[in-house]
């Protein structure tokens, strides 16, 4: 198990219980609650037919505009599998230089690692590519939602 | 007197190791949650993943619920989902809830992807904990593909591609999903949520 309690001090860090236990507990209690609402506001189809447009799901739209848009079978499902595997070798495909080992009781290194670390995998605006490939995608995907076929 | 001495021994061996395991029980909880510290200031969005379980669990529990009424039939299956909304007590809200479960799952999956990705969370060495999200994302959606063929009155289905449909809805899916899981957690545990190792 990782430990978080290494190379920190201690106002750096809080107690996993009480303080995590009931963020998880508060949050999962307002879950509860959005989806009894979301029971009584929306109607519940039991006759489903997937075809049919009113009832394709919002996550499940850009697919079916998709496949409406395409008109070949094949050629959709090869997407589809294409598409899939991109979205799950992601980390693979942007990789820089793995980071250097981490130094042996040194809190200063491992200060100065951890400023690396940060820099060298940062957040995603942070490098231009990948970032505008997901602004991109993300656009592309909700643009399909809205086209009409 | 022998004999004695043997249960003697032998209640002297369980209590060793009753006491071993309560020791053992106890640690392993202080260890892990009551003297565990973890990093201050952790985002309230970072409890997405935890509610993504929640919320897999509910449709598991209502889903169990349902296996006991459902019938993979194409003459059966929309009257025993009606059987189970109007006559079982409190079936329509097993029912509505095992509806409705997934859109909300999906959204707090979605959301927990959106934050990883664009806080830069799955670089080294976390890069699988992003490949087996990213399965459970794509078995979630082919959960619902599954499940929402089910109840459909549809004559282009045959009771077989039901039945086939119905095993891959209770048993195939929820199966790869427990494994990816499973790994998902046990990668967590090992390399913690968001620092350099």
């Amino acid at each position: 198990m990782k430990d978080y309690a290494k190379h920190k001090r201690p106002e750096m860090l809080e107690p996993f219980f009480p303080n995590e236990i009931f963020r998880h507990i508060i949050v999962s209690c307002f879950f509860i609650v959005i989806e009894l609402i979301a029971i009584i506001v929306f109607p519940l189809h039991t006759n489903l037919v997937i075809k049919k447009p009113d009832h394709i799901p919002w996550f499940l739209l850009p697919v079916y505009k998709l496949n409406k848009l395409i008109h070949h079978e094949t050629l959709f499902i090869s997407l589809l599998i294409f598409f899939a595997l991109l979205f799950i070798s992601w980390p693979f495909l942007v990789s820089r230089k793995r980071h250097t080992a981490l130094p042996i009781n040194k809190e200063q290194d491992t200060r100065i690692h951890h400023v690396r670390y940060t820099k060298r995998h940062g957040n995603l605006w942070q490098s231009p590519i990948p970032f505008t490939i997901v602004i991109v995608v993300i656009i592309s995907v909700v643009m399909l939602c809205f086209i009409n076929l | 007197m022998l004999q004695k001495d043997v249960i003697h021994n032998k209640d002297h061996t369980e209590t060793v190791h009753e006491t071993e395991n309560e020791n053992f029980l106890k640690e392993f909880i202080e260890r892990s949650i009551t003297r565990r510290l973890i990093p201050k200031g952790l985002s309230w969005f970072g409890c997405m993943g935890g509610l993504s379980l929640l919320a897999f669990i509910i449709q598991l529990g209502t889903g169990i619920f349902l296996m006991f009424y459902f019938v993979p039939s194409t003459r059966e299956a929309l009257a025993s989902i009606q059987y189970v909304s109007h006559r079982v007590s409190y079936g329509w809200l097993i029912q509505r809830i095992h509806a409705i479960g997934p859109h909300i799952m999906i959204g707090m999956v979605l959301s927990h992807m959106i934050r990883i990705l664009f806080k830069g969370i799955y670089h080294h060495p976390r890069e699988l904990h992003w490949v087996s999200g990213a399965c459970l994302l794509i078995l979630t959606l082919l959960m619902y593909y599954t499940g929402s063929l089910l109840p459909a009155h549809n004559d282009k289905y045959s009771t077989v591609h039901l039945t086939f449909l119905y095993a891959i809805h209770i048993a195939g899916i929820p199966l790869a999903m427990v494994l990816c899981m499973g790994m998902h957690f046990f990668m967590i545990r090992k390399t913690g949520i968001y620092e350099p190792l």
